[in-house]
């Protein structure tokens, strides 16, 4: 298949439909039913172009404070979370690698969870959770990268094991806050669990540019990312610099995963899953592969926002549930394939 | 050649406290292929990884095309060295065309992708090695030989000045080796690239290489010509086995024989002398030394193939120059190895006035008392070269000893045993 090539471009022109229509379709349903026409056309007249259709203040009100700030962040997180697992799969070289593994989702949780039990949840104009759960993401993953660097070598198979290591401190310093936690507590479950339903617009002003800058350095590391999956020597052999390849896989790995978690929660299996079943559908050339993750992420955190808000509605479902619920057993198969990969090269 | 090529001076290297290689120098000028040889643990690899800027010396100076690898970005010397590694295993499935194509990175820019050149020159490497028909298979599929043409072509995609392969015929059949070897030989030949290879095939190496380096504890012990460096005194210190080495008479190129020439028999304590020449005593002599016997031989003609056989089987001989005819220092040393032993085969070789006199020596010993046995599978007047005297002299030795009319197999076979007739 050519980079250019027709089966590609059709890939990518479905998921950009997937795309769209997960989004006309999040934005249409709900306790009131907005017709994707009805809504192209409101969010027309507020761009000014065309006049304002015949529709109650309400569904005004519904489309713009509601629906539309939740479905663009589902999209911006969705578009993190799927580009940082792309960027930490390379990085790694196993396509079961995500952001969670050198400790940037255990770390938000940290911060998030320090800081309601702390009661620090008002500051910064409400956003006190997030700020400290980007914080506490982006300090874990230096903390981590520090402990896997030796001279100007990052050791891989360290920086794994130090994330696991880091993690799992983590993970126990969190079960004693929570313990201290009283009636915090559901706050904390239900933020460890991930929702997008919280902040609206103001999330989205915060996180967008993050993202942006996280894709856009992401971008510019794709010819890396093909040539580290055959081996840092043979990376370093064709011209990488493999060192400093890898801070800044980390770096916007963990840029783009901690600005994700720090508005959403966490939300496992969207960076594990998004990469690896795109891999086997468009190959893993990662100049191809990063296009159709960008649409593919955050379509699939909308559908799955979708669901988590509809399934037993009026109750909201834990984003982070969905996404478990459909990634635990494709995690599984992952597995399962993987194994037989390995015996057939054996 | 100044800005070409590549070269280590005084280049020592390792990890850790103990440098692997330890004070190299050598230069690979452009058009030149060079065979880096030694043995496992000797430093060849660590030589490569210098000479790809994947570790810096620790003292001493390397250069490819005549710039400093680590003084320049990873890109820039990508473009002036590429190396072929023994292995590579992608984490993610790639095609084939994907692979070659990552060579060409060093010349295309991080945004762009492929262009014309790139494709062109992706393919152009594909059929060199004959990956082309490979072209959109993924690499998980591949045998072990075709992923390494594969590298290989990623390799020659990249378009440098300078070559350095580390055991490029590894896991390949025969077919595939004479292809990889004929085409490093053409990269050489025609675009004047600088070629190291590291082989362990010495055979393989001599065959190729217009020199051969031989590295032994981090350090060079031998460089040359082929013909001047592997042989079997390199083969004993280096290597420490006994192997034999031949140089083929047509090619001037030496070629290694796993094992020593002659498999040395438990010892029978009995010793003979042969009488040959013309070839016709080399299968007796290798014969007799298999069976035990403690072998001597003479008076033989320098590069006669009965000479060279028992100059390699490291057998106790007299030779005198091609063509002259024996003097009599010579005579006089042979005839007291003939008295020493306890039987003189005499080979059915042709005589001529350059050798007649090994049938008058021969006849001295069995006038001595020593047995004397002729191989007698040709008449002795076919080969009586010269007009009567040596068919007189088979005569009387015929008399004196015993005469053999059978195959020299036989004749060995006979005094290997207890009893020499």
């Amino acid at each position: 298949m050519r980079p250019g090539g027709r089966r590609y471009r059709r890939v990518l022109i479905a998921l950009a439909v997937l795309l769209v229509a997960s989004v006309a379709l999040a934005v249409a349903v709900g306790a009131v039913w907005i017709p994707p026409a009805t809504a192209a056309r409101l969010v027309a007249w507020r761009v000014g172009i065309g006049s304002r259709p015949d529709v109650p203040h309400s569904t005004e009100v519904i489309l713009f404070q509601l629906r539309l700030p939740r479905v663009l962040l589902a999209a911006v997180v969705g578009l993190g979370l799927g580009v940082s697992g792309a960027l930490f799969q390379g990085l790694f070289r196993n396509p079961l690698a995500d952001p969670a593994i050198i400790g940037v989702s255990s770390g938000a949780a940290l911060g998030a969870v320090a800081v309601i039990v702390l009661g620090g949840s008002a500051a910064f104009g409400g956003l006190g959770v997030s700020f400290a759960a980007f914080v506490g993401a982006l300090l874990t993953a230096f903390l981590v990268y520090r402990l896997a660097r030796i001279g100007p070598t990052v050791h891989v198979a360290t920086l794994l094991l130090a994330g696991i290591a880091v993690a799992a401190v983590i993970s126990s310093a969190m079960s004693l806050a929570m313990s201290f936690a009283g009636e915090d507590v559901r706050n904390i479950y239900f933020w460890l669990l991930g929702g997008l339903g919280a902040r609206g617009w103001t999330s989205l002003e915060i996180v967008t540019p993050l993202v942006a800058v996280g894709v856009l350095g992401a971008a510019a590391l794709v010819p890396d990312l093909n040539l580290v999956s055959l081996g840092e020597e043979r990376a370093a052999q064709l011209g990488v610099d493999v060192d400093r390849f890898k801070t800044a896989a980390v770096a916007l790995g963990s840029l783009l995963a901690g600005a994700a978690v720090s508005v959403s929660g966490v939300i496992g299996f969207v960076g594990l899953m998004t990469p690896h079943v795109l891999r086997l559908v468009v190959g893993s050339d990662h100049r191809r592969l990063l296009p159709a993750v960008m649409l593919a992420g955050p379509a699939f955190l909308i559908l799955a926002d979708l669901a988590a808000r509809t399934a037993l509605a009026p109750q909201e479902l834990p984003i982070g549930a969905v996404t478990a619920l459909l990634g635990g057993p494709f995690f599984l198969y992952l597995l399962r394939r993987e194994r037989r990969r390995a015996n057939a090269l054996a | 050649m100044p800005d070409g090529g590549l070269s280590f001076r005084g280049v020592r290297a390792g990890y850790g406290a103990a440098p692997v290689v330890r004070g190299v120098s050598l230069e690979v000028a452009p058009g030149d292929v060079v065979g880096l040889v030694g043995p496992n643990g000797s430093g060849k690899t660590t030589l490569v990884r210098v000479a790809s800027r994947a570790l810096r010396p620790a003292d001493g100076e390397v250069r490819v095309a005549g710039r400093d690898p680590y003084a320049i970005s990873g890109r820039e010397a990508a473009r002036l060295v590429a190396v072929v590694p023994q292995d590579v295993i992608p984490a993610f499935s790639f095609t084939v065309l994907e692979m070659v194509l990552m060579g060409r990175t060093p010349h295309r820019s991080r945004w762009g992708g492929a262009d014309e050149a790139d494709w062109a020159r992706a393919r152009e490497a594909m059929v060199a090695v004959g990956v082309q028909h490979l072209a959109d298979r993924p690499m998980e599929e591949l045998s072990g030989g075709e992923r390494r043409r594969v590298i290989l072509a990623q390799a020659i995609a990249q378009d440098a000045p300078v070559l350095v392969l580390d055991e490029p015929t590894t896991h390949l059949d025969i077919r595939h080796v004479v292809d990889v070897v004929s085409m490093v030989r053409t990269l050489a030949d025609e675009q004047s690239a600088a070629v190291l290879a590291v082989l362990h095939d010495l055979t393989l190496a001599a065959s190729v290489c217009d020199r051969i380096v031989v590295l032994h504890r981090g350090e060079v012990v031998a460089e040359g010509a082929p013909e001047t460096v592997v042989t079997r005194a390199l083969l004993r210190t280096i290597y420490e086995v006994d192997a034999d080495v031949e140089v083929g008479r047509a090619s001037g190129r030496p070629t290694v024989m796993v094992g020593p020439p002659a498999a040395v028999g438990p010892s029978t304590g009995r010793a003979a002398h042969v009488v040959g020449g013309a070839g016709r005593a080399a299968p007796l002599l290798r014969r007799l030394v298999e069976r035990g016997l403690r072998v001597s031989a003479g008076v033989l003609h320098g590069t006669d193939t009965d000479d060279e056989v028992a100059a390699r089987l490291d057998l106790l001989r007299v030779s005198v120059p091609p063509f002259s005819e024996i003097d009599d220092a010579s005579a006089e040393a042979c005839l007291a190895m003939m008295r020493a032993a306890d039987v003189v085969v005499v080979c059915d070789a042709p005589y001529g006035p350059g050798n007649v006199r090994n049938l008058e020596l021969a006849l001295r010993a069995a006038e001595d008392g020593v047995p004397v046995l002729l191989v007698e599978e040709m008449p002795i007047e076919e080969r009586d070269f010269t007009g009567g005297r040596a068919t007189e002299l088979w005569t009387e030795l015929r008399a004196a000893g015993r005469s053999f009319a059978s195959t020299a197999d036989a004749v060995a076979w006979a005094l290997a045993g207890r009893d020499a007739s």
